[in-house]
């Protein structure tokens, strides 16, 4: 008898996808990944019309503060301010008179935003509230002037806004069962934040792609987190389970609770912050909600949760991070990671959290020569179709979703 | 010669290192990558190798320190140590200082850092 084989979680069967018939197990189109008309179209179907995360509520906490965020997609600077009702609100950063941008810092606290050119200024709330000069102009009507407002919703402390004035879907319909099944996770405890950014030569979906099956981590990240994530009981990195739910989807990691770490690791591991994902420990303030980790399993380490169509939350219990990809044209993304650690209670900790963000940084920089190769055999030609895996279904979810928002909006708007 | 003022780079009791505050104790997490990026893996493995007895009892004297007081000798220690985490997985991981397929992590740079040595607060 093993004992060894009797003892090890089992991994999961190779039967996820046929739990999707409408997701069929053929081969997927390439042509979505390279091609810049069909992008152009995503920007229309897709960016333009679902909701974008900005940042958290703690950016602008008080009356006054404010925040910035750039989408480098469409060249746009979204500003985020909390009003003197302490209500948050967000606002295309372009002046009403000759289009400069009223605010240049990426955050800060004021009592109103005037605009660097001319100096039109603009209350919290956006109001136009001076115009120098004003009796200059021939007509102007002050109240019809104001910033741009967008629509802004707020979900577990992630202020979203949406492109789209008028928002086909409020954000918690948008969210729908992703969202609420993550409610409650400690995502406010995250308060020691870092952010790495870089541009990568690849389609923004491939870039979700990357972080979204772990069929690769065996073999690309043989070096780092190979025995991390799978190791001998989980030898070609299968997941626990695989969640898709409307556009959204959420894939359990396994996790290789026998893992030994190396020295210096695990000394960081002893001194974070926040338990890591690998402890199999759930400390005291992560009461895990039904959404994360949902089948319980005792080997697990992180859910990745890929809301569409941008914004990634790969969650532990004692940390989280985000990424967020930005395309610039069909074969270009800013990518930008943003990690949300438990704040440092001592200096020892501090060396904790340095420990995680190289070895995040480390790791997934393991993917990108990878991304831009693929990039360069897709602008080629040299590849019409993805195969993929069972445990690749997530990969396969996006293709369809993708390919469903844009048909469906150019449905819309032809009838 | 004019004789060079003399004071104590690390806390007393890690004195031992006080060779390697020169050239490890460096600013912020962006020139600790940069150091890794720069310095042929002998010599990162020869700070490894120096830094790694010492590293348990380093933490525990760090532990009972706060971020945002520390003395400037405290303040070098912990430097020290986090550049070992930074040329930690270039030894542990790699064993040749980066990934055989390295992508230039330049392109890649921290927008917002984690400041050395700040207070954090305490999480809601």
């Amino acid at each position: 008898m093993n004992e060894r084989v009797a003892k090890s979680p089992q991994v999961t069967p190779a039967n996820l996808t046929l739990k999707h018939p409408e997701l069929g197990t053929g081969p997927v189109p390439a042509r979505p990944y390279w091609d810049p008309a069909w992008y152009a179209r995503e920007l229309e179907a897709i960016f333009k019309r679902a909701w974008l995360c900005m940042g958290r509520v703690e950016q602008a906490k008080s009356p006054g503060d404010f925040f910035m965020k750039k989408l480098p997609t469409f060249d746009l600077s979204v500003l985020v301010v909390r009003g003197k009702d302490g209500e948050l609100r967000a606002f295309h950063n372009v002046c009403k008179h000759r289009g400069n941008h009223v605010e240049l810092r990426e955050a800060g606290h004021c009592l109103g935003f005037t605009c660097p050119f001319h100096g039109w200024t603009y209350g919290l709330d956006g109001k136009l509230a001076a115009v120098p000069d004003e009796k200059g102009f021939h007509e102007l009507d002050k109240k019809k002037l104001g910033l741009t407002q967008l629509p802004l919703e707020i979900w577990e402390g992630f202020v979203f806004i949406n492109l789209n004035l008028k928002p086909h879907q409020t954000l918690k319909e948008f969210l729908g069962e992703h969202g609420a099944d993550l409610e409650g996770y400690v995502f406010h405890r995250g308060t020691a934040i870092f952010e790495y950014e870089g541009v990568i030569n690849t389609n923004w979906k491939c870039m979700v792609d990357s972080f979204c099956e772990t069929y690769h981590v065996p073999v690309l990240h043989r070096h780092s987190i190979k025995d991390t994530l799978a190791g001998p009981d989980n030898p070609h990195g299968r997941l626990i389970d695989i969640r898709l739910k409307g556009p959204h989807r959420t894939q359990s990691v396994w996790g290789n609770m026998n893992y030994t770490p190396n020295p210096v690791q695990g000394l960081a591991f002893q001194y974070a912050p926040g338990p890591s994902v690998t402890s199999g420990v759930v400390d005291e303030h992560s009461v895990l909600p039904k959404g994360l980790n949902e089948t319980r399993a005792p080997n697990w380490s992180i859910d990745v949760t890929a809301f569409f169509p941008n914004w990634i939350i790969v969650m532990g219990s004692g940390m989280y991070f985000t990424h967020q990809m930005w395309p610039l044209a069909a074969n270009k993304v800013v990518w930008q990671m943003r990690g949300y650690l438990r704040p440092a209670t001592n200096a020892a900790q501090r060396f904790g959290q340095e420990n995680s963000m190289v070895e995040l940084r480390d790791a997934v920089l393991e993917d990108c020569n990878t991304l831009e190769r693929i990039q360069a055999s897709l602008d080629q030609g040299l590849i019409n179709e993805f195969i993929y895996h069972d445990h690749e279904l997530a990969l396969r979810h996006q293709y369809h979703v993708v390919k469903q928002w844009v048909e469906d909006y150019e449905r819309s708007k032809s009838t | 010669m004019p004789a060079r003022k003399t004071s104590a780079l690390l806390p007393t009791a890690f004195s031992g290192l006080s060779d390697l505050v020169e050239g490890w104790a460096l600013a912020d997490s962006t020139a600790r990558l940069e150091k890794r990026l720069t310095t042929p893996v002998a010599e990162i493995r020869a700070f490894y190798d120096r830094m790694l007895p010492c590293a348990a009892e380093a933490l525990a004297y760090l532990a009972e320190r706060q971020l945002g007081a520390l003395t400037p000798q405290e303040e070098a220690l912990l430097k020290l140590m986090l550049s070992l985490a930074e040329m930690g997985p270039a030894i542990e991981w790699y064993g040749t200082g980066a990934y055989p397929d390295a992508f230039d992590a330049r392109r890649f740079p921290l927008v917002v850092t984690l400041p050395d040595n700040e207070a954090q607060g305490v999480a809601a």
